[in-house]
């Protein structure tokens, strides 16, 4: 039974993960070479082991231009992320403050709306002659010959802004885990020989929260490195991502197989680095009773705080606000708001024959993701919660991979893997053909980690001898797992259910890569698709579109916390 | 049902956890599996239930060898020490599970669980689900869910141990009354020789896998056949009678051989004017029902001792032993 299921998920591994994986790492290391000419005159050639493509790669001086800028908005977002986290972190963990609860759930917004729609909202309100341009012109601030670029060189720091203002949560939640997990005691030790707060954080809490910080920091860095909707939406080239995705195109070229390998080399660093430094073995310790105690602010701070927490809410809602705005706006033409209100846009989404039968793609994807997320998932979680077999470990480590893969290297990885040689004849497996079940194994192999996390968590929640006393009851295995075991682990799978099905469904790289012919479409491409239409309301209807993916990911990211009943944070660790 | 272990062995990579056991249960006895943590005394008893397999020996219930009867249907219920009461189902439905499993009608399967559950005076809960439950309510419970399917072998896994004192004691009369109600051939797996000593019919002592004694509590306390025993069922005091000048008297006022360990437990001393055994009382402890003293005797020798007068610390008083309570094991020379 054991070996009958090891053997099905080292073929679906072995064909979806490492197969392509490797033919691509390959396919940068060998260069076609000419050695020699056959009898009919005909150049015979060979591979060779070279590094040829990667020297060009690095010589190439626009790539060059690429790889620091991308550098850039990675180093930027984090450092922005860092010094939003930290103080906040510290705010939540020492100091009781009016609207304390609501603020620290509402500051989680902004990890649901999806970074390309803000991008979107972000353009119309800070473009050139955006609203708030037009607004600091009709205050006689701004003149309209020469408006301020408020993105800067084409886009590059409104970049920065919208993935700063997408992933701070994400850094918020690792670091004020880490923080609250440091033994308040250890710090009254330090009290109470006579350091004072800002030392107290500098030379214990800060030490000892390091792991946390360093996964947040990976996570973050790794999540703007890679992204490839805001650079998109801001039409800015000179990305990495940017010009992998130009490289779809051109399936024959190495380059951009060898931009791919180079962005997987450096996640493989990052998250090798948080490994080496960011695992402080402090568990040893044991823990003391206390626990914080939060200090009541009093007077002015007392409202200055959450004034300021949800100042910095509001502000990373604003480029959704603007999506918003544009979705409901019938005119919207060099003034402040729109000119006219409409609910027009909503009601194309149903006419237009791109948005419904991306919305019926974004569906089916998701869902058959979802079926073969928690088939893969439950089996991979109970073989490595339940059973004991040889090569645990590696069927851990393989299914946790994912997490490390950014989402433009696989799906990547899939187009050079299946557009050719033997696959080319098998058109469900050829993306150009019909790439349904390779969207629908790519949404599955990303969201693998979470789906397996979540089950093995409501497994070991779920003691043995809870199944043990079914089976002694006289139970058979699957009556106990149907009677005792599903039930028990229930809401676990649905909270993996519900990530899985919204993160598939808002999915932006392997749809943009993998889905390359209209009628195919998932609704993310089909959102990009509409932004480049001249009709006048596909900006709205697109915007529209982005309102819909919001209330989605919204609605199913609050159920699943719900049903998880535990901090989100969890979640989003490495 | 009679049980019958054969020369059972068990190993979990290479430590051998139980190393050639052999049993006979008869008929309805309370049998007690006691030893200190990792003598093998719960390994045997998940071999009894088929939820480990065995390596080598025999299994039987009855006459039926059991070794490759898979475990759910081995007819013997666990009750398990962290109760493993199911949380997502009513006190009912945990206790009426077994029952379906073994497809009883509904107004059957409805009167044997109300009244299991009256025996365990639980009826009341019925419905509750069991997290609004306290450990004694819901062991209870798992009581319950185990004796309601009539189990040819009800099976014990420390079944008290996570409970505190005062429900230890309540909890041992419970099973005590209910084994009388249904006398089913009981294995009950335990550390605590004072639990296997109330309810016991037999004890087996365990210790590294193997078994140092099986007999009634009263052997097991009074004629431990070693010195391993005669510790693990209550204090003692031990003594080299070569090396040690109480062991050579002790011998003295006996035919016994003098060689070996000799020994006595605390509350055997007694109290004598003259011809004892001369020792200063270090310190005292007053307990109520006794007084627990640690006497040093002249040539500097610690004993315990267990009297019903007081003495206070630095009083002198002579012991004596009565030869029928000395314990003399000729072949070891340390306990």
């Amino acid at each position: 039974m054991i070996a009958f299921l090891l053997l099905g998920l080292a073929a679906f591994f072995g064909l979806f993960l490492l197969y392509p994986l490797c033919l691509m790492l390959g396919g940068t290391f060998f260069v076609e070479h000419s050695v020699g000419v056959n009898a009919a005159g005909k150049a015979i050639t060979a591979h060779v082991f070279s590094l040829e493509y990667y020297r060009l790669v690095f010589e190439n001086p626009f790539l060059q231009q690429c790889m620091i800028n991308s550098l850039i908005i990675a180093i930027g977002t984090t450092l922005g992320c860092l010094i939003l986290a930290l103080p906040l972190a510290q705010l939540f963990l020492k100091y009781r403050f009016p609207g304390k609860a609501a603020l620290g759930s509402l500051i989680l917004v902004p990890l649901i709306l999806p970074p390309f729609v803000g991008a979107l909202g972000l353009k119309q309100l800070f473009s050139r002659f955006g609203s708030v341009n037009l607004l600091l012109e009709q205050l006689g601030i701004v003149n309209l010959h020469h408006p301020p670029d408020w993105f800067g060189s084409g886009g590059f720091f409104g970049i920065i802004v919208m993935l700063i203002l997408h992933l701070y949560p994400i850094m918020f939640l690792s670091v004020q885990a880490a923080m609250a997990n440091v033994d308040p005691s250890l710090k009254d030790a330090a009290r109470n020989l006579g350091a004072s707060g800002w030392r107290i954080f500098r030379t214990v809490t800060l030490p000892l929260s390091m792991p946390g910080i360093f996964a947040g920091t990976a996570l973050v860095f790794v999540s703007a490195f890679t992204d490839l909707g805001v650079p998109l939406m801001f039409e800015f080239q000179t990305t990495i991502p940017s010009q992998i995705f130009y490289f779809v195109s051109q399936p024959g070229s190495p380059t951009g197989l060898v931009l791919v390998v180079l962005m997987l080399l450096l996640v493989g660093v990052v998250f090798a680095l948080t490994r080496l430094f960011g695992q402080g073995d402090y568990a040893m310790m044991g823990r003391s009773a206390t626990t914080t105690v939060e200090e009541p602010l009093r007077g002015f701070t007392a409202i200055l705080v959450p004034v300021l927490i949800g100042g910095l809410i509001l502000l990373s809602a604003i480029p959704h606000l603007g999506v918003i705005l544009q979705s409901f706006s019938g005119k919207w033409f060099m003034t402040v708001l729109p000119e006219q209100w409409t609910t027009g846009a909503y009601r194309d989404i149903l006419d237009f024959p791109l948005t419904v039968s991306s919305i019926r793609n974004s569906l089916l994807y998701s869902s058959a993701s979802c079926v073969l997320d928690i088939v893969l998932g439950l089996t991979i979680a109970w073989l490595l919660s339940r059973a004991n077999f040889f090569g645990k470990s590696l069927l851990d480590s393989i299914s946790m991979l994912p997490l490390a893969l950014p989402g433009l290297v696989l799906a990547f990885a899939y187009l050079s893997a299946f557009s050719i040689g033997p696959f080319l004849s098998i058109k469900w497996l050829t993306p150009r053909s019909d790439p349904t079940l390779l969207l629908v194994i790519a949404y599955t192999v990303h969201r693998l980690p979470y789906m397996v996390r979540a089950a093995c968590a409501g497994f070991q929640q779920t003691a043995v001898t809870l199944e043990e006393a079914s089976i002694n009851l006289g139970a058979s295995r699957l009556m106990t797992f149907r009677k005792i075991t599903s039930p028990l682990i229930a809401a676990n799978l649905a909270a993996g259910i519900i990530l899985a099905f919204s993160f598939a469904m808002l999915d932006v790289s392997n749809g943009m890569i993998l889905a390359q012919e209209e009628p195919r479409y998932p609704m993310t491409k089909a959102i990009f698709a509409l932004m480049g239409r001249i009709t006048p309301n596909a900006p709205s209807i697109a915007c529209a579109m982005g309102v819909l993916a919001m209330i989605l990911l919204g609605i199913s990211l609050y159920a699943s916390s719900r049903m998880m009943g535990k901090s989100m944070g969890r979640l989003f660790k490495v | 049902m009679k049980i019958s272990l054969q020369g059972i062995k068990k190993s979990f990579g290479d430590t051998a956890v139980v190393k050639d056991v052999s049993l006979e249960i008869p008929c309805g006895e309370m049998f007690f599996l006691l030893g200190p943590s990792g003598c093998g005394k719960t390994t045997l008893l998940r071999m009894l239930s088929g939820l480990i397999d065995v390596d080598e020996g025999e299994i039987s219930f009855g006459e039926r060898r059991i070794n490759d009867v898979p475990a759910n249907q081995r007819n013997c219920a666990l009750v398990f020490q962290n109760y493993a009461i199911w949380p997502h189902l009513t006190v009912f439905e945990n206790v009426a599970y077994g029952l379906r499993v073994r497809k009883i009608a509904e107004p059957e399967l409805r009167q044997r669980v109300m009244e299991v559950l009256e025996q365990v005076r639980m009826s009341s809960h019925a419905t509750r689900k069991p997290t609004t439950l306290s450990g004694g309510q819901q062991q209870r419970v798992a009581l319950a869910r185990a004796i309601v399917v009539q189990p040819d072998l009800l099976l014990f896994d420390e079944p008290l141990s996570n409970l505190d004192a005062r429900l230890r004691l309540e909890m041992r009369e419970e099973i005590q009354r209910l084994h009388e109600l249904h006398p089913i051939t009981s294995v009950y797996v335990t550390h605590d020789q004072e639990e296997a000593l109330s309810l016991a019919d037999r004890i087996a002592v365990m210790q590294g896998g193997v078994i140092e004694q099986i007999g009634t509590p009263f052997e097991l306390y009074n004629k431990p056949e070693n010195p391993f025993v005669a510790s693990f069922m209550g204090e003692v005091n031990f003594f080299s009678v070569k090396n040690s000048a109480i062991g050579k008297k002790l011998v003295e006022q006996t035919s016994l051989p003098a060689r070996g360990l000799i020994g006595f437990r605390p509350e055997r001393v007694s109290i004598c004017t003259e011809g004892g055994i001369s020792a200063k009382v270090e310190h005292a402890t007053y307990l109520g029902s006794k007084n627990k003293l640690s006497l040093k005797t002249e040539t500097g020798e610690a004993v315990a001792a267990w009297t019903q007068d007081f003495f206070p610390a630095g009083a002198t008083i002579q012991i004596r032993i009565a030869s029928s309570h000395l314990l003399h094991y000729p072949d070891k020379e340390s306990p």
